[in-house]
């Protein structure tokens, strides 16, 4: 086998694996949990006032859910349901479909996310780049480092909440919560799309500014240690400006760990800004799981947790799959 | 013992030179110290609700405050500070051990046992973390701090396994582990003999990192309500805090206290964490300070 495919093989099982073992984790732990998803909905019948009939409805309930049936052939069904995209009905509002909910959310915090880690990493990198290229003697480097060092270990949440009270309380610029103001109907025109860029400023923010240090001290400490190679001195020797050896040669070089960078902290930046829409209550899919938490919604859950699980490991093994082919002194494997 | 302390000596000096560990390290000390002894001498329970007037702005009785439930801000801090560190300091002590462990087997015997460990190792990297302890506690439903703990260990091995690996694949190659060999030594003296020493930093550095993953991963899931009910933890603190709407009622010392005080115990760790893996790593001390 050529060590390509090797490669591409390997990182293919890989995914596989990891996808399988969220996946089991996901059908084990509600079984392995005394509390009951049909309890919770029998719950809100009889609190509803239908008690008379609830026995039968539990029965009917677990012959429709496959409950009745053994672990193994439950797992099969699960799995196949899951292979058509099913992810079952949503506990609190029964007769909505879990897939619907997601809908609902999921381009919120797709546009939200998309925008923010990539110009994180953009705006990162670049000033990464320019600061480190000028090693220790740069005056900007000297300000920031400390600076962006605390702000890296600073999570996207306490940023969001420090951000809340200064520009949102002390100075009531922008919205305090919600993804749009509650007395417009969402719709494509202008002033609808003003209103939520506007109340989407400051989730924008606090996960830009605590990302941005992290893109910004790994791309610096890169080009650091990448000025001391041979090659750069070896242009240098040849005469070409400095300007041309930093983006030429050693941008170029140290740019590819950052972008394997991005692909192991995808899953990260997706988990911090899931939080981050919770302090905010940006109609998102982290504001979705927190109300599936608080009401005890199981089966929602478990379908944006598996979904995010998915969405995470696509997105690094797509990474992974490409990073090859943009940096020829990989060796595939061994 | 003095076999295995004996080595260990020249590796010890060196950190104390560190200014990021020893500015780290201090400020965290310090810490630990104020919250176990001070938490001890408060008069009172400061979880028990209704015993001070309520949403009171800092005095001198109360330096911090109090909240909307008529408790004493700061006792509660320190309670919160001691409880995360403990949880903190049972996910290090689990993740780092067992993470140590299999890293070090699968570096050291290779073969067979180190593709399926390496493999595992891999998995549980690749998994996304947090979205899976959400998972986990929320059906969990965690009570108690010995709870949030062991979820968040099922996680923290990782990491140490695969740079533990790293290390023992590359010091396994060197003349003084030869030598051992020709020696005569056994294979688990070696490990514990020869090698553990070269790794005190390598650990060192992970154990600190591990109790920085664990309480930012603790202030996150109690964000989200899933944390430990029955106690106090600085993200429970926090978590109250936000429940209650403090920062748009103008209790300030409510939220900015424990806030404030994570993001200082969080720095103080990281900075232990780089400042041992600066040392551990000369390619990086060089680099720059």
């Amino acid at each position: 086998m050529s060590p390509i495919k090797r490669y591409i093989l390997e990182r293919v099982v890989m995914y596989l694996i990891v996808i399988l073992l969220a996946l089991s984790i996901n059908f084990i732990i509600p079984r392995l949990i005394p509390g009951d998803p049909i309890g919770v909905i029998i719950g809100r019948l009889s609190y509803q006032g239908g008690r008379i009939g609830a026995e039968e409805l539990v029965q009917e309930y677990k012959r429709m859910f496959g409950l009745d049936k053994d672990l193994p052939t439950q797992f099969i069904l699960y799995l196949k349901e899951l292979l058509r995209g099913n992810l079952g009905y949503s506990i609190q509002n029964f007769p909505t479909t879990v897939n619907e909910l997601i809908a609902r959310s999921l381009p919120w915090t797709l546009v939200l996310l998309s925008v923010t880690s990539l110009t994180s990493w953009f705006l990162g990198t670049l000033l990464g780049a320019i600061v480190g290229w000028r090693g220790e003697e740069s005056k900007l480097g000297k300000v920031l480092a400390p600076l962006t060092l605390t702000l890296s270990t600073v999570p996207y949440y306490l940023l969001a909440i420090v951000l809340m009270f200064f520009l949102a309380y002390l100075l009531p610029i922008f919205p305090v919560s919600g993804g749009y103001s509650l007395a417009k109907v969402p719709n494509l025109s202008i002033d609808f799309l003003l209103d939520v860029m506007w109340h989407s400023v400051l989730p924008v923010l606090s996960i830009l500014l605590s990302s941005l240090g992290w893109w910004f001290l790994s791309m610096r400490s890169m080009i650091m240690s990448v000025s001391g190679e041979d090659f750069v001195l070896m242009a240098e020797a040849q005469g070409i400006s400095d300007r041309e050896i930093m983006w030429k040669y050693a941008f170029r070089n140290s740019l590819l760990p950052q972008i394997t960078g991005l692909a192991l902290s995808l899953g990260n930046i997706f988990g911090g800004a899931l939080l981050t829409e919770v302090i905010f209550a940006y109609p998102g899919m982290g504001w979705l799981l927190y109300n599936a938490i608080t009401t005890l919604d199981y089966t929602l859950i478990q379908g944006i947790i598996l979904l995010i699980v998915i969405s995470v490991c696509s997105a690094t093994l797509l990474i992974d799959l490409i990073y090859p082919l943009v940096d020829p002194r990989i060796k595939y494997g061994e | 013992m003095a076999r295995i302390f004996q080595p260990l000596r020249p590796h010890i000096g060196i950190p104390a030179r560190n200014r990021k560990f020893v500015t780290g390290l201090s400020f965290f000390a310090v810490t630990v110290l104020v919250c176990i002894v001070g938490r001890r001498l408060l008069p009172f329970n400061p979880l028990r609700v209704g015993r001070f007037p309520m949403d009171n702005a800092p005095t001198p009785q109360h330096p911090l405050g109090t909240d909307s439930l008529g408790r004493d801000v700061f006792g509660q801090l320190l309670v919160g500070i001691e409880n995360s560190l403990q949880i903190g300091l049972i996910v290090a002590i689990i993740g780092t051990l067992v993470g140590a462990s299999i890293g070090f087997i699968a570096g050291y015997y290779g073969g067979t046992i180190d593709t399926v460990l390496r493999l595992l190792t891999d998995v549980f990297l690749v998994l996304p973390m947090l979205p899976m302890l959400i998972l986990i506690a929320s059906f969990m439903r965690v009570v108690e701090t010995w709870m949030m703990a062991i979820i968040l260990s099922i996680f923290s091995w990782a990491w140490p396994a695969r740079q533990v690996r790293g290390q023992a694949l590359s010091l396994k190659q060197r003349d003084f582990v030869y030598m051992a060999q020709l020696s005569g030594m056994k294979r688990l003296e070696i490990v514990f003999v020869e090698l553990m020493p070269h790794m005190v930093q390598y650990l060192g550095a992970s154990f600190f990192f591990a109790i920085f993953w664990a309480i930012l991963s603790e202030t996150g899931l109690e964000l989200i309500g899933l944390g430990p009910q029955n106690t106090m933890t600085i993200g429970m603190l926090l978590y109250w805090a936000m429940f209650h709407a403090a920062v748009f009622r103008g209790l300030w010392w409510w939220w900015s206290a424990p806030l404030f005080s994570l993001i200082l115990l969080l720095i103080s760790l990281y900075l232990v964490h780089i400042g041992l893996d600066e040392v551990a790593n000369p390619r990086l001390r060089a680099r720059g300070k």
